[in-house]
């Protein structure tokens, strides 16, 4: 009875020691990096008050307050073409003195950047290569047209179908 | 070529040219399916119900609130004289009782003399909504939920599919963005929807005190240096996400119409603030909505517009009130063909005018009184569809009035058709199959 204790005792203590061996920790080279989604997804479109929260943020980098969110709630609703209304009072906005706009040097010096920072800005996502290459020789052949500035950018990416949508 | 075959040949060619549809600059496949009536429409809809006795019959006060005075408030409208005392339907002059100076008559010959009056017609729902759903679809409104886009195609949509209209052409002028106003200018329905919608303006809104501060600080850019690379990459980004058609709320233009519709907000405001918008001489309300609507004919010179009053609702709790909005009505209804007939010379002589209320009023008063102790009417009951309506312009007869109160004839969702028939579509609407069965072109009531 006490050799076959000892045996039991033995094998559960060999058991814990085959139990407790460590891990081995794989390691794979891999960068970490912040994920952004893409297009395909965006399906709900956002209330005239949503997109107007975001936006003014987004130009501002303040929030609107409720009243005038309800105000552009109102004059959003009194006009039929809601892409039309949108884009005169982003023109409202981009009139203001408080609006904050990439420089036009930044814009054409750093053209490959710009690209990248509006397209996350607005559409919380990066560009694909073949819209990155569009962009890029869009605003390159632009370079000599002296009103071709990043608020044109920022209004064709404030208008457009995408960002109505998340 | 033999002379035989040549004339096989030519015939041939001629009948297949004359016969064969073809597509129309406008994108229209086939020629319209009879002869226009006019090339331009203006309707006018007297929202939120107008009492048959108080209004067409000239009952004034006498089958209202039990005083033995008749007469006629809408006077640009019809032909019969002012009621001669317990005048309260006019302006509130300084220092004189409300309501007791009439407005003075703005056309020399009333609408009835120059055009056709349908006296007695029948409404097909004596409630909002329903009201102004018949009145732009032309079709029985059972089943239609409030705060959604009709389930039958518009009038504006069956103009801009069958008479290949641009967005520009179409409009829609509205007295208010409540009881889903803003949603009536374009249904849900499969093969019409938004992207044959009317463009829709509240002027109240729009151009009031907060379109201003909303809308009028714009920048105008230029046309080629700045707006055009900025549609072209607006453009880009729409392909690029390329949503189905009518996801996007709202109805479209193409970027020309957008540039002119944004130089028309910025204009207005400009004419706003110099006093230039053609208003009626006495205007408030109503009135604003109508002068709004005469600059949007003046400037885009549209097929169809249509537009929608209603101060005539505060009957519910005002009669008084009631009247003065009636008299206003008719005001600026003769003050808006006068200013089309005399004002914009591409619309004068090629325009059609119509006009019907929403619905009609209750026979039985409510037990609201007001400021004269006469009391308040709502709508709803079988009285509440007795209405009348008319026609004014290019092809209409004159000094005509069809029906009377024992023989009603016409029906509100008539108007639908009218308008297809003047503008020389009417077969398509009617093969479209989506109006009421009984309804007529007035022409073919006549």
């Amino acid at each position: 009875m006490r050799s076959f204790n000892i045996i039991i005792c033995l094998l559960i203590f060999l058991g814990v020691i085959h139990g407790c061996k460590k891990n081995d920790t794989s390691r794979y080279e891999v960068k970490s990096t912040t994920s952004y989604g893409d297009n395909l997804n965006k399906n709900k479109a956002k209330s005239n008050i949503e997109y107007h929260s975001i936006l003014s943020t987004n130009l501002f980098q303040k929030p609107s307050s409720v009243n005038e969110l309800t105000r552009l709630d109102r004059v959003i609703q009194s006009c039929g073409d809601k892409s039309l209304i949108n884009e005169v009072i982003i023109s409202n906005y981009m009139n203001s003195t408080q609006v904050r706009l990439p420089s036009r040097k930044m814009m054409t010096d750093s053209t490959d950047r710009f690209i990248e920072e509006t397209y996350v800005r607005f559409f919380i996502r990066r560009p694909t290569e073949a819209e990155r290459t569009w962009f890029k020789n869009f605003i390159n052949s632009n370079k000599s047209n002296p009103n071709f500035t990043p608020e044109l950018v920022y209004t064709a990416f404030a208008a457009s179908d995408e960002y109505f949508f998340y | 070529m033999k002379r035989r075959d040549f004339v096989k040949k030519t015939a041939a060619l001629a009948t297949g040219s004359l016969v064969l549809p073809y597509l129309l600059p406008t994108g229209r496949l086939f020629a319209r399916s009879n002869d226009p009536k006019a090339e331009h429409v203006v309707y006018v809809i007297f929202g939120g119900g107008l009492r048959q006795q108080d209004s067409i019959l000239q009952r004034y006060l006498a089958d209202s609130q039990g005083f033995n005075v008749e007469g006629n408030i809408l006077y640009n409208m019809l032909e019969g004289a002012p009621p001669s005392s317990k005048i309260a339907y006019g302006t509130t002059p300084s220092g004189l009782p409300n309501g007791s100076q009439p407005i003075p008559k703005i056309l020399s010959q009333s609408i009835q003399k120059q055009g056709t009056i349908f006296a007695e017609m029948r409404a097909i729902s004596g409630g909002h909504y329903g009201g102004l759903n018949s009145l732009v679809t032309g079709s029985r409104v059972e089943g239609q939920g409030l705060k959604v886009r009709p389930i039958n195609p518009t009038i504006f949509e069956y103009a801009r599919r069958f008479g290949g209209f641009k967005a520009t052409d179409v409009w829609f002028i509205g007295n208010t963005i409540s009881n889903s106003t803003p949603l009536l200018n374009s249904s849900r329905h499969p093969d019409f929807g938004l992207q044959y919608g009317a463009n829709f303006f509240a002027p109240g809104i729009t151009f009031g005190a907060d379109g201003r501060n909303t809308l009028s600080n714009a920048k105008i850019y230029h046309p080629q240096e700045e707006l055009e690379p900025m549609y072209k990459m607006k453009n880009f980004l729409d392909n690029s996400f390329n949503i189905r058609q009518g996801d996007i709320p709202g109805i479209k233009n193409t970027d020309e119409e957008k540039t002119r519709i944004k130089e028309f907000i910025d204009n207005t405001f400009q004419r706003q603030t110099a006093g230039l918008i053609p208003m009626p001489p006495v205007n408030s309300g109503d009135g604003t909505t109508i002068g709004y609507a005469a600059e949007v004919l003046r400037v885009f010179k549209p097929k169809l517009l249509v537009v929608n009053m209603s101060n005539i609702d505060g009957c519910h709790s005002n009669f008084t009130g009631y009247l003065q909005a009636m008299h206003k009505a008719d005001h600026a209804l003769g003050f808006l063909w006068n200013y089309i007939q005399t004002q914009i010379p591409e619309m004068s002589g090629k325009t059609i005018m119509t006009f019907v209320p929403e619905c009609g009023r209750n026979l039985n008063h409510n037990p609201i009184l007001d400021e004269n102790d006469w009391y308040g009417y709502d709508h709803g009951d079988f009285n509440s569809l007795r209405v009348f309506g008319g026609m004014v312009g290019k092809n209409v007869p004159s000094n005509l009035m069809i029906g009377s109160e024992s023989n009603p004839i016409g029906k509100v969702t008539d108007f639908s058709l009218t308008i297809a028939d003047i503008l020389g579509f009417k077969d398509e609407v009617k093969n479209a199959g989506l109006l009421d069965p009984q309804a007529l072109s007035l022409f073919d009531r006549i």
